[in-house]
């Protein structure tokens, strides 16, 4: 009985680790009912979006993330490209 | 020999002479390559291509200053602060407005997601003085999508219209639509109202 348990978790565990290791990355996040992705329609998305903010300094926050953003995704650094895209995008909510 | 005077007008003539050609020369340069582009379509015009930041600073910029010039002879009325004004106009904005320019409570429409320039976020203020704001309403902005509603409206309408949107960044979801709730008369029978020349006669801004 006991090494039955002991097989069944550890099947458990091997089916856990190769699902959540075959799960997709999810660098994808909403803006509004958007999806935005480290893609260069939603990288032009967010700089229109940023383009029509007021002046100030959320807006030139923004700006920086945006930038940083761009220079992420040239490097094909998607994470820290997501990652500054969602700054600029809780900047444009400010 | 020449006198030495008369020997450096012929040497700054001459000088002046090759400024003026090779300005013309830099100028006719200029304008064949401007030319050329705008010939092989270089210039991106569609609406999910954003400007670079100094074309829009550029665009921007000439329209900022094309709406403070045409406004500066514009008198606000003094009753902006009237409820029944701003009553009317929320009806109006909620009705001509808010598909592009949104409300306190609303989420992002189709159309304010694929406009370029994105129409601003009024509910998050303006950087637009009442009189500015009343020329844009009125006048329209070129290759914005804004139209001239003073085609069609009154300017007394379109002070409404004003009024509310000095209000609009105080209110929040509920407040925005008791506010169009509260509104006199629905958009048709205001326009029709004014078709039949009730609305006021006002001078021409």
């Amino acid at each position: 009985m006991r090494n039955y348990i002991c097989t069944a978790k550890l099947v458990f565990g091997i089916l856990s680790l190769t699902a959540l290791g075959s799960a997709p990355l999810d660098v994808a996040f909403a803006h509004g009912d958007e999806k935005m992705e480290c893609t260069e329609a939603s990288m032009n998305a967010m700089t229109a979006d940023v383009q029509a903010m007021n002046d100030g300094d959320a807006k030139t926050t923004a700006m920086k993330e945006m930038q940083v953003a761009k220079d992420m995704m040239a490097k094909k650094d998607m994470e820290a490209c997501m990652s500054h895209m969602h700054n600029a995008m809780e900047a444009t909510e400010k | 020999m020449r006198p030495k005077s008369v020997s450096n007008e012929n040497a700054s003539g001459s000088a002046m002479r090759w400024v003026l050609a090779a300005l013309a020369v830099s100028f006719l340069l200029a304008t064949a390559i401007a030319a050329s582009l705008i010939y092989m379509g270089s210039f991106d015009i569609a609406a999910d291509s954003p400007h670079s930041q100094p074309v829009f600073w550029l665009m921007n910029t000439v329209q900022e200053r094309s709406v403070a010039m045409r406004a500066q002879d514009i008198t606000a009325p003094s009753d902006l602060a009237d409820p029944k004004r701003i009553a009317s106009g929320a009806g109006q904005y909620a009705e001509m407005c808010s598909s592009c320019h949104l409300a306190p409570g609303m989420k992002r429409t189709e159309i304010s997601r694929g406009l370029y320039p994105r129409a601003p976020e009024l509910r998050r203020g303006s950087d637009l003085s009442p009189v500015e704001e009343f020329w844009v309403v009125k006048h329209g902005l070129k290759m914005t999508g804004m139209p001239a509603w003073g085609v069609t409206h009154n300017d007394e309408m379109l002070w409404d219209v004003v009024a509310f949107l000095r209000k609009l960044p105080e209110l929040n979801a509920d407040q925005y639509q008791a506010l169009v709730k509260s509104a006199p008369m629905t958009h048709d029978e205001m326009m029709q109202d004014m078709e039949m020349g009730n609305g006021e006669a006002h001078g021409d801004h």
